[in-house]
């Protein structure tokens, strides 16, 4: 570690890190092919958590002009949808909107939640943005479920049957689950006031969510660069008039249609149900989730010694020469450093003269070192490459 | 050791991958570029590039990951502004800008990353030779350090 001078890391031994190497490095391959198409800073794939960002901002906006028009209830569900497509003025392309904007979420939340995994980006201390990505994931896919029941069409009458099968399925608190969703024993007018309820309650916590997701970083990337921006509203808006959003046949009490048009970005466990029982796709739902928690506790790419200079340890400030400057605590990317009052008499002229003094926060440091960089007074070290260490390659390389 | 002007080079670990094109911590193809692996490009402190220019190096470079995707959200972003005011400040002390860089290159342009490093080397055989060495090259760093600050 002290010298690192030609020291070859071997590959990674487990599979589970070979895989991840392989996948890390088609990640970024593809990066190097969209990169010969646009600038570096306009890559798209740079900018997934952006772009859902950005969508989620869509489907609020649409989402408050239908919220107007909307009546939940099983008589007016159906009819308020379709007098909002066809009787409200640019209410058919809003509606459109609306239901393509989804579909990006999910696409880019997808694409932001793969390329984090495969390029290590949830290492260290990066578990707090996973783990909140991850209930919002859950919440983001809920949501779209419960949107395709608004429309109390024959496909929402079906998901509502499956959804409630599903439910059931679960021992011991599956019925009253079931009974809380639909608000009693059967589908009446109250499912539709929970569907509207459970479609704009955990829209609105999605928000609480990413301020968790965002805590930790400094100037965190929140909208993609303008002309992305431009360029997915209006595809969204190209879709939505080229292909209008539609409902199928009204909900008829007594309808039981065999089959529906599947949506492959928030339909998928129910199209498992054809070969699956509600049980199963329970518990595959519930296995898939809690290893998606899991992953960045369970299996590392690379083994720790293996990391070398990356796995230097939480940096470390050096009290006596500290000046109280601040710039590490502006250039620290994971505002994982903090100013606190410097405390009086202090070690060395430095401490003396200082009003603050940089402390950081442990739980935080991902140990790239960038606040060494910052520092001009030598008062952060990362404990395992020292600016000794530095020097001395330096030395070597110099006399030579 | 070799005949080319000495060239410190610090290396983002994240990014090109050295393993391949590096032997005894030099570059194999170019042996006067010695290399040194960090754990990000915004690790490198500026006043180590300075020194490394004053303890006799004749160039000194950087890289990092390519800009937007740096592992640690901005570490490249932070080093390109630091190398800049570098080369405004080396430039008042009449050490020419062109001996320091600042390069982004990913895992897997280790050609473009050789190509670019070659470039480097070239425009600094074409200058004119650097000021002598400040201090003796053979004076171990943290011991001077020592000496500096009473």
């Amino acid at each position: 570690m002290s010298t690192g001078a030609g020291i070859a890391p071997s590959p990674p031994r487990s599979r589970y890190g070979r895989f991840m190497t392989g996948v890390l490095r088609g990640t970024l391959k593809l990066d190097v092919w969209i990169n010969k198409v646009y600038p570096a800073d306009y890559n798209p794939l740079y900018y997934t958590g952006g772009l859902s960002n950005l969508f989620l901002f869509i489907l609020v906006l649409s989402g408050i002009f239908l919220f107007f028009y909307y009546e939940a209830s099983l008589v007016e569900g159906f009819a308020s949808v379709q007098y909002i497509t066809l009787g409200v003025p640019y209410g058919g392309l809003i509606r459109g909107v609306h239901r393509y904007a989804a579909d990006g979420f999910i696409v880019a939340v997808l694409l932001h939640l793969f390329r984090n995994w495969f390029t290590d980006r949830y290492l260290f201390s990066r578990d707090n943005p996973w783990i909140s990505g991850m209930f919002l994931l859950i919440f983001g896919g809920f949501v779209g479920f419960t949107g395709y029941q608004l429309v109390w069409d024959e496909r929402a009458q079906v998901l509502t049957a499956m959804f409630v099968g599903m439910l059931r399925s679960l021992p011991l608190i599956g019925d009253w689950l079931a009974r809380v969703f639909i608000g009693g024993a059967g589908v009446s007018d109250g499912t539709l006031v929970r569907a509207l309820f459970l479609h704009i309650g955990p829209a609105s916590a999605l928000y609480v969510m990413l301020w968790w997701h965002y805590l930790r970083l400094r100037h965190p990337k929140i909208w993609p660069p303008a002309t992305w921006v431009l360029a997915s509203v209006g595809l969204v808006f190209l879709l939505a008039g080229v292909i209008p959003a539609t409902s199928g046949q009204p909900a008829a009490p007594a309808g039981r249609p065999a089959s529906f048009p599947m949506d492959i970005f928030f339909l998928i466990p129910f199209w498992l149900l054809n070969y699956m029982s509600p049980f199963a796709v329970m518990v595959l739902l519930g296995a898939l989730f809690t290893l998606g928690f899991a992953i960045p506790y369970i299996a590392r790419r690379e083994a720790p010694q293996e990391m070398s200079v990356r796995h230097a340890g939480v940096a470390q400030v050096i009290d006596g020469n500290c000046t109280g400057c601040e710039l590490c605590f502006f250039d620290c990317p994971y505002n994982a450093i903090a100013m606190v009052p410097s405390p009086a008499p202090g070690l060395s002229r430095a401490a003396a003269n200082r009003t603050w003094l940089a402390v950081v926060i442990e739980s935080r440091c991902v140990e790239c070192g960038i606040c060494i960089g910052a520092c001009p007074f030598e008062a952060l070290e990362l404990p395992k490459f020292l600016e000794r260490d530095v020097q001395a390659q330096v030395l070597e390389a110099v006399r030579a | 050791m070799s005949n080319g002007p000495k060239v410190v080079g610090f290396v983002c670990d994240w990014s090109v991958d050295l393993v391949p094109l590096m032997e005894g911590g030099r570059l194999r193809e170019m042996p006067s570029v010695r290399i040194i692996r960090v754990p990000c490009s915004g690790f490198v402190r500026p006043s180590w590039l300075e020194d490394a220019l004053g303890r006799g190096a004749d160039g000194v470079f950087v890289t990092g990951c390519p800009y937007g995707d740096c592992l640690n959200r901005e570490g490249n972003y932070l080093m390109r502004d630091r190398v800049d005011q570098l080369q405004r400040r080396l430039q008042r002390r009449r050490v020419d800008p062109a001996r320091l860089g600042m390069l982004a290159y990913g895992l897997h342009d280790g050609p473009a990353f050789l190509a670019a490093v070659r470039a480097f080397v070239e425009g600094i055989r074409a200058l004119p030779a650097a000021a002598p060495p400040r201090s003796a090259p053979a004076a171990p760093a943290p011991a001077a350090a020592e000496r500096e600050t009473p």
